[in-house]
Parts: structure tokens; sequence; C-alpha cells
């Protein structure tokens, strides 16, 4: 199970640097790649210089959301009165995102020194490596990690666990994450109280997405000027990011570009373009979470976040999902619905009936049984799912509705008007 | 079938005991040690069952329905005896464009375990459809067990099917 | 405006409530009741339903009024059209999976779901022709159906069970729209306080067995009491079809029992239903109790107590046994009936209380069902009567007249008259010489004195069967005329006039919820 492709010369590769080299997975081989260095002298710096870096760097976090991870450290007390805790969010669920699984695959110690970095920098005792549950082997290469640098000493005092999940994307919200740790329903929490001020087991905690943290040593190491500069469009968006690419692509995989970088080049250059006779027809940048481009939109769009925004979608966590000329939008827009209803805690009215609803009505469109009113029925729902519940998954859910109706509603009518053969849902 | 008159040996004995023990003293409260426990309780009895759930209540001081209530939360935690080899095939949109259904058909077909969460005679195989496994780049990822593979084609499934059986 | 509190207004009308005060309380003052299923005062906070949602100004968009706590100069909008819209369509998503079957539910006419769907919700539904959500009916515990098709998971069952009786014995069960309340095949919802989830269910998903297809809400009259069960003195409901108690339910008083009653106390309402009661006053004439009307009942009494008087001075005691569960009003004339005004006769008085277990509810503090099943055992004790009957016993052996009040199981006949009041004729009363027919506590209206000193007025729910009367009128009834009080209030301001542990107290100033006897006052001497 080697990495699938070399480096693309257009790709800016910093993070993904060590993906298909064995070597670097082990304490030693880390070392010898100039690993733990960025850490030592994390430890001998003030946290909040630390923090003051991180913020100047400008990065975001990685995991859907691009908050400022130098801010969110800044919220954590700066009067240490209670234990504080890290947890680190390794539960990688967002359909179309493999990037933070193939970080712990190839490198497992650059996620260690990046959490050993921010658990210093935030002033926590205890963090939690949250690894999603059918990720075994990204859990078995961190553990051995973990024990390996835990024996050379490299985190002090500092406890880090690994704790695995069982099954359930609603722990990757980082509310719902914290009450897994505790050994409860992943429910998301309302906020307030945001996490900084009780967070797990009622600390101040912060949650970090497994790349962001990998950036940081990165950042310590070369500076922050440094990280800025990696901007190819908006300012407000800076490094590098990981793009997972996958669907109807030559050459899907994980593509590490500087932030601002053309969609269309992706896609057609490292991506390898469509396959053989096909073309372009829909794309979804940032998991499936956000709001599909049609093919138009997709090669305008600028991969950060402001680019993405102007698009009417959203960065989110990279996940590059590719559809051609010979997708069943109605079909795949149904499969998104029905993930989503799979998924709902349970806990919101809109979300545990709303996700279900949606993906009956999709489901009788694509048997023939649909009438044209089902359409703004659809609308409707997704309306009334967005913006109204504890965490954003009932918004997810109406996303690729919403857009997908806008810009596909053909494929739609054609099942509506049976211009189109009904098909098992 | 186990009969009814059979006692239950608890699972947290000697050596799994030990690694309870040891998990418990990574978290502020036991409570936080669920999620650990049950798979300890899944890995050495393939399942978690009513009584094993009990069990593990005691074992942390919550109440049985608290338990049963996180163990159906959280879908990698079987409620029932699964076959030897436990299948999970991601259908989700990313894979299902690149022909993940027919994985799943396959595997059906080869296995002998015909349905879905259906368990073959012989008791080898069990099948499900699980929701985004997190390797969408790597269509269709198959988890056996413990085992993640990738780029499962309908192709590859009689050769896949034959190393575990 | 006081200092301290934050002002807002809601719907337009200005409110100031004490910082920290959550949205949805605050427009309850304001008058605003802003629907909602999963938020409960006497429960945590889980914001779940997502029906409080109001428009709040400033607010990038609806907030929750029971997870928002109020702010200065806040302006809350609860009918703004995005608000409606958003309470209008949680409606319809929690109708869709609903069985509608309103006609055979027992919550019908009090469930907030049909309230508010009728208030707001749309016309017609818009979930054609799928299946909706089935689970069968499962038995929960002694008393606890649970119906799964009509549950819209609120969850306030779960977090009454895990945050107030700490037992947490339910669960959310599984995700997204296959999800329901579960309960673990081996346990039973079987905790002494479990019958309370049944009151918090908003709809007609969590039923007693007690109170199954037994009446529809709208045929129910309901009063205001006070549970008779133990000394705690919870506020209870009395539920009344046609003259039959047929239900008792919390009444909120958060000084007392919050929002919650026992098990216990739940139950125990069957004997103020019951059919072999005394309907008339009775008179022993020849050996033989004759029914006679009350003039002549009490023109007999009052002639037999004047006539003992006087020969009090020869060891001729008067003594009282009193059941704990009378009235403060009917304890206090009783002692005066014997003792005099200014307590010039030589009197004794006594009562006995069944013991039992006491069943803290975990989670609030100072409730439980007590060990002494009876509600005025305090007020029993402020009047001057011991606990336990023994020494009245012997007392009574001798004395010149002894009265009993609704005590059955005291066989308290001596050498001297025998006055009984009970609301049946017990055997041990047979051998009286006046018999008068008294009103149960569902019948009269008076009030109990709890363990911790507090003087509650409880309320009649129904009429008392033939003659009978309230036992403070017939004891009053027993005084010379000048002292008699006209009412239950005349009779407790006589008490609070008369005896120090009261002083201070008026019937009117007690209300619903009752007042505390002042800290200190000792028991009379």
């Amino acid at each position: 199970m080697g990495y699938p492709h070399k480096p693309h010369p257009r790709e800016t590769v910093v993070l993904s640097k060590h993906f298909g080299d064995p070597e670097a997975r082990t304490y030693k081989g880390w070392v010898r790649r100039g690993g733990y260095e960025a850490l030592k002298n994390a430890l001998a710096t003030d946290p909040a210089a630390i923090i003051e870096e991180v913020k100047t760097s400008g990065v975001r976090g990685r995991g859907g959301a691009g908050f400022p991870t130098g801010l969110k450290w800044s919220f954590m007390p700066k009067e240490k009165t209670k234990p504080h805790y890290l947890c680190v969010n390794a539960d990688e669920s967002e359909p179309g995102t493999f990037k933070d699984r193939e970080i712990m695959r190839w490198t497992p110690h650059a996620l260690l020194e990046g959490t050993a970095i921010a658990a210093h920098a935030i002033r926590a005792e205890v963090t939690y490596i949250y690894v999603r549950g059918e990720f075994t082997e990204p859990l078995a290469i961190l553990e051995k990690a973990l024990a390996e640098a835990s024996t050379a000493g490299v985190f002090g005092n500092m406890k880090i666990y690994l704790h695995r999940g069982a099954g359930a994307y609603i722990c990757g919200e980082e509310t719902a994450m914290m009450n897994s740790i505790e050994g409860k329903r992943g429910n998301p929490r309302i906020k307030p109280p945001f996490p900084a001020a009780a967070g797990v087991f009622g600390m101040p905690t912060t949650i970090n997405n497994v790349e962001t943290l990998v950036a940081v040593p990165h950042i310590l190491k070369n500076g922050a000027a440094w990280y800025k500069g990696l901007s190819l469009s908006n300012p407000k968006s800076t490094g590098t990011k990981l793009f997972s690419v996958c669907g109807h692509l030559a050459k899907p995989g994980n593509y590490e570009v500087t932030m601002g970088f053309p969609l269309k080049d992706l896609l057609y250059e490292l991506g390898g373009g469509m396959r053989p006779g096909r073309t372009l027809k829909a794309c979804i940048p940032g998991g499936s979470s956000v709001p599909i481009l049609n093919r138009e939109e997709s090669e305008s769009c600028l991969l950060d976040y402001e680019g993405c925004v102007e698009k009417g979608t959203m960065l989110g966590s990279g996940g590059v999902i590719v559809f051609d000329d010979s997708t069943d939008m109605v079909y795949q827009i149904m499969r998104l619905a029905r993930f989503y209803a799979h998924e709902s805690c349970a806990q919101c009215t809109q979300c545990r009936e709303g996700t279900a609803w949606t993906t009956r009505i999709l489901e009788r469109i694509l048997t023939g049984q649909g009438a044209m009113k089902d359409l703004d029925l659809l609308l409707d729902l997704a309306d009334n799912m967005t913006g109204k519940t504890i965490c954003v998954l009932s918004d997810s859910c109406a996303a690729p509705v919403v857009s997908g109706i806008k810009k596909f509603k053909s494929e739609f009518e054609a099942y509506i008007t049976g211009k189109k053969r009904p098909v098992a849902a | 079938m186990s009969t009814a008159t059979q006692e239950y040996q608890a699972v947290f004995a000697g050596k799994t005991r030990a690694q309870l023990d040891e998990i418990l003293t990574r978290y502020p409260a036991k409570q936080a040690a669920l999620l650990p426990a049950l798979w300890l309780v899944q890995r050495e009895r393939g399942w978690i069952s009513d009584r094993s759930m009990t069990e593990v209540a005691e074992v942390l001081g919550l109440t049985p329905a608290y338990v049963k209530g996180v163990v159906t939360f959280y879908t990698m935690y079987h409620q029932h005896p699964v076959g030897k080899n436990f299948v999970q095939v991601c259908t989700t949109s990313p894979c299902n464009i690149c022909g993940a259904e027919g994985v799943v058909r396959a595997l059906l077909e080869h296995t002998g375990a015909k349905d879905l969460g259906a368990t073959s005679p012989d008791g080898q195989w069990t099948v499900i459809e699980v929701e985004c496994l997190g390797a969408c780049g790597f269509a269709t990822p198959v988890l056996i067990n413990d085992d993640f593979i990738e780029s499962v084609t309908p192709e590859k499934v009689p050769e896949l099917v034959r190393k575990y059986r | 405006m006081p200092d301290g509190l934050i002002n807002l207004t809601v719907d337009g009308v200005p409110v100031s409530v004490a910082p920290g005060t959550l949205v949805i309380e605050a427009a309850k003052q304001a008058g605003v009741l802003v629907p909602h299923y999963c938020y409960h005062p006497g429960l945590p906070v889980a914001g779940v339903c997502r029906m409080c949602l109001v428009e709040i100004e400033k607010a990038p968009k609806l907030q929750i009024a029971c997870a928002t706590p109020v702010t200065e100069g806040m302006i809350v909008r609860t009918q703004s059209s995005q608000a409606k819209d958003a309470r209008q369509s949680v409606l319809e998503f929690l109708l869709i999976n609903h069985p509608l079957d309103c006609p055979i539910c027992d919550q019908a006419g009090e469930c907030e779901l049909q309230d508010f769907v009728f208030q707001e919700g749309r016309a017609g539904t818009r979930y054609a022709e799928y299946p909706k959500r089935f689970n069968p009916v499962e038995d929960f515990g002694p008393d606890v159906l649970y119906v799964a098709n009509r549950c819209i998971l609120c969850t306030r069952c779960v977090r009454f069970m895990e945050d107030v009786a700490q037992e947490p014995v339910l669960n959310v069960s599984e995700r997204g729209d296959r999800a329901y309340i579960g309960i673990h095949p081996d346990a039973r919802l079987d905790h002494p306080w479990a019958g309370n989830v049944v009151d918090l269910c908003p709809v007609g998903s969590l039923l007693s067995k007690d109170f199954l297809h037994k009446a529809r809400a709208w045929e129910l009259d309901k009063s205001a009491s006070v549970c008779t069960g133990c000394t705690q003195g919870c506020n209870v409901t009395l539920d009344v079809r046609d003259n039959v108690i047929v239900r008792v339910r919390p009444r909120p008083n958060l000084e007392v029992n919050r929002y919650f009653i026992c098990d216990h106390g739940r139950m125990s309402y069957r004997w103020m239903n019951r059919g072999d009661r005394i309907e008339a006053p009775l008179v022993k004439q020849d050996g033989e109790l004759r029914a006679v009307d009350w003039d002549e009942a009490l023109d007999r009494a009052r002639a037999l107590l004047r006539g003992t008087r006087g020969r009090r001075g020869r060891g001729g005691a008067a003594v009282a046994i009193v059941s704990p569960k009378a009235s403060t009003e009917a304890l206090f004339l009783a002692r005066r009936v014997l003792a005099g005004k200014e307590r010039e006769h030589e009197w004794t008085g006594a009562f006995q209380v069944t013991m039992g277990e006491e069943a803290p509810l975990a989670g609030v503090p100072n409730l439980a069902l007590r060990p002494e099943r009876a509600p005025n055992v305090k007020g029993a004790e402020l009047l001057g009567y011991t606990n336990g009957v023994s020494s009245a016993l012997r007392v009574a052996q001798t004395a010149a007249v002894v009265l009993v009040l609704d005590e059955p199981d005291v066989p308290a006949h001596g050498a001297g008259a025998l006055i009984y009041l009970g609301v049946t004729l017990p055997e041990s009363a047979r051998g009286a010489d006046i018999v008068l027919p008294i009103a149960n506590v569902a019948e009269e209206e008076g009030t109990f004195v709890n363990r911790d000193g507090r003087v509650q007025r409880y309320f009649p729910a129904k009429p008392a069967p033939g003659m009978a009367r309230p036992a403070w009128w017939a004891l009053g009834e027993l005084l010379e005329a000048p002292d008699r009080p006209g009412s239950a209030a005349e009779a407790f301001d006589l008490l609070a006039g008369t005896v120090d542990a009261f002083a201070g107290l008026s019937y009117a100033a007690l209300g619903v919820t009752g007042k505390g006897i002042g800290q200190g006052a000792g028991v009379p001497a």
C-alpha cells in the first residue's frame, strides 16, 4: 500500500513531503528528517509567544470551519486555575476527505509533534487524539509512533492518549467529540459554553484538526512570515492545503497546493483530468457538506476560503468530489442525503426528521413517483433545516439538495416527467 | 446457540481487566473509559450482548440502560453476533460513482452472505454497507475485520474472499 | 426599576428580570408563552426540540429561548414571521412520524403537540404517502407505558431519570429518525418517583397505567390540594370526574416539591372515593346508634361536654385521639373543645402515625417520601398532641370524655363518654355516644403543616356525601355560640391569634403555596 503518486511539480510539498516514505514513520527516521526540533525549541519558548507566531501566520483550521488557529488558542484562560485539555480531531469522516488519514499513515510523528507544541501553547496537561474507529491502520501506526516517541521522552510530562471512535460521523463536530471522549453518545452540545471555557470534562479545552497541527512545526521552524507568504489569492488564506481529490478523475489522491490554487488546475493538471471521453459535470470542493459547483463555477474557482465563498460554496475540509457527465446527480444527491439521515444524532427535530424526509422524497423521485411540487417541498424543507439546529449536520444535508436542484433541475424533472427511466433507490 | 443455563463469563478478568485498569488511568472520570471498554468486549466476544452491557455498566459505575444508549449510537459496536469475517463496504457518493454497489453485489454473492447484514450459512461472512470509510480517493475501500483494503473492484472480490475463507 | 435587574422587551412588553434568567422564563413574566417541548424548568436544558426559536434583535439567526440568557436592552420577538415559520416547520417535522391517534390517546386535551399544532401548525400535511415510523408499545415499569410512535424525542423523561432521580434507566437508543426512548431489557422504570415521567411527557407517549383510558382531559375538574401521603406536604392537583378522584398530579411549588410527587403519593387517592361513608350524625339511644339531624346531634354533644366538665376535678380528664391527617383547624378546635378558651380544663391529646421507608428524590434537596405517612404530624405536635397514643389511652380508661377525630385504629373507649368524628364507622366507634360524619380531605378546605413548618392550604375537590360536614365545622359548633368559626378561614385565624407558633399568619395570606411558621416559635406549653 504505497502512496499512489509522486509529487506534481505544481504542488507545494510541505506537509506531504514524506508521504510514501516508510522510514519517516519511525522515531529515528523522523528525527533524521529534522523532526521534533521544532518541538524542542517550542518547549523552551513562552506559550504566549508561540500563540502569537501562529496568529501571525494566518493559519486557519483545516477541519472545515476555517477558524484562525492562533485566535482559538488565545481563548484558553490566561489564568490557569483548572486542568487544560487538547483534543485532536482525527475523526476524519466528511465524504470526499481522506487527507488526515494519509498524514497519520505516513507521518504520525508530524502529528505528535504538532500536537505536543499545541499542548504546550495552550498549557494542556492531557491530550486525546480522537481517531475515527474505521481507521484501523492509522491507529496502529499512531500507537507505535506514540510509544516510540514517549520512550524517547520527547513529550516531557505531557500525557497524550489515543481515543478510538466507534462509527459516528457527528463525532467530528468538536462538542460531540468531547461527549464521545467522556463516554457519552456523540451529541453536539449547545454553545455557549464554548470549549475554551468548559470543554471536555468541563475543563478549558481546545480542539484542533490533524492537518492544522501538522502545519504548526513548519510555521515555527520557517517563521510566520514564510507561512503567510504562501498565498496565491486572498491574503486571509495562507499556507498550504491538502486537497483530497476523488470521484471521476484519472488520478485521484491527495495534492498539496498553496492556498488560492485554481480548482481547474487541480482537476485537469494534478488530478489528470477526466477519464477518457468524459467531461466535468459538477464538483463539490469542500467535502459533501458544501454546495455543489457546476462545471463553469468549478473551472473558475480559486481554492481558498474566500474564493470558494465567492462561488457560493465553501472550502470546508478540502475534500474535492468530482462528477463527470455520466453521473446521475439526482441519485448522488439522494445518496448524500441518505448519508446525513444515517448520521443524524437524533437530537434536533429538524435534523432527525428532515434528513430522513428529504431522503424519502429523493428516493421517490428516483423511482418515478415524484411530482414537480416535490422540488419546492425539498427547497422549503432545506430552508427549514438550515441555521436552526445545534450543529450544522442538518444544514449540510440541505446544501447539496439546494445547490443540486438549482443547478441540475432538468435531471430532477426528467425523473418526474418520466423522460428518464426510474431506478431502484 | 448458547443455552440459557450457561453461566456468564466476565469479560473483565485477568489480562483484559488489567488492560481496562490501564485505560482507566487515562481519564479523570470512569465513564470516559466506556468506548474503550466496549471495544475490549467486542474484541473478546465478537459482539456486545445485553449481559455484557450490564457487566460494563457494573465495572464503570453506570447503568445498563445508559450503556445501551451509547452502544446503539455507535455503528461499529455489534449488537448481534456477526460472521467470522465482518465486511464493511463504503457506498457513499464518491465510492458510489466509482462502482461501490457492484462491489457490494460481488461480495454478497461470493461470500454466500446473500443479504446485507445477514450472516452466511457457514457463519463465515457478514457484509454490510457503511457510510464513508474516509478513503474516497481509493474507491472502493472495504474493511474486513480490522484490515483496511483499498481500491476493491468487483473483479478483485473472488480473490479477496478466497484469502479470508 | 430595582438595581441589578436586566431590562428587556418581549413582543413589545417591557420586563425586568434577574441576571441569568433565560429568555423563555423572562417571556413568561411578560405574559408570553414561547411554545416549547424539551424545555422544562425542573430539568437541565437540552435545547433539542428547537420549538422555542425566537427572533432576537441583532442576533444573526433565530435563537432558542430556552438556552439564551437575557441581556440588557434585548428585544425579543416571538411573533415575527421568521420565528413563526420556524415553529411551524418544527411542528410539521414532529407530526410526520406522529400517529395522530388523538381520539384514543389519553393525552388529548392536555397535549402540547395538539395545542401548538392547533395554535400555529399547518392546516394539512405535506408528508404524503410515506409510511410512518412504527415501534411497539413497551411496558416500562409498574405504572408506565411507552407508546413509542407518539414520542417526539424531547428527552424530558431521560433527563428526569438521569439528573433528577439520578437513576438513569432510560436512554435515547439508536440515531436519526430511528431513535426511540429505550430501557435495558433487564431494567424496570420502578424508581419511587418514576411516575413523574408521565407528567413530564408533553405528548401521550408515556402513559400511566392507573389512568389509562379512565377519562378525557376535558372532563376533569381540577382542585389544588396537598398530598396526604407523608409529612413532606407536596402540592398536588386532584383531578375529578363525576365527583370521583381519578388522578393526582404534582402542582409546582419551588419551596416544597418543585414539579414532582412520588408514586406513593400519586397512588394514594382511592381512599378518598370510598363508598362506605357515614352519611348522617348518629347518637346512642337505648344502646343503639340512631341517625339524627345535626341540630340534635350537636345539642347532645354540647350537653355531654358540659356535663363532663364538672366531673373533671375528680380526675375526670378529657382525652383527644386524633388523626395526623386531620386539618390544623380541626386539630386546634378539638383541643379547644376539650381544654376551653384559656385552657382551664385538663386535657390530653395524642395521635399515632404509620411509618414506612424514606425515599428521597436525589436531585432535589430536601425532597423525599418521608417515613411518617401523614400530612399533619407537625401541625398536631405544634398544637400539643403527643406522638404515640399509649399514655393517652391509659388516661382514657378513666377519662370523663374521649374525643376521637377520624382515627379508626385506636380503641379509645374507657369508662367515660365517647364522641367520634369520622368519615367511616369503624368497629372501635360502635360503642360511641355520638358519631359525627365528617368530610375527607378532598371534600373540605383547610391546612396542613408540613415537616418544615410550612402551613399549606388545600381546597375542596368534590362534595361530601350525605350530611357529612368538615371536621372544623362540627368541632366549632361544639364551642359556645360566640366563639364558633363560620369558615375554615375564621377557624385558622382564630388559631393564629391563639397559638404562638402560628402568630402572624393569616389564612388568606397563605395563598395556594403556603407560608412558613415563624422560625424559633416554640411548641405552646
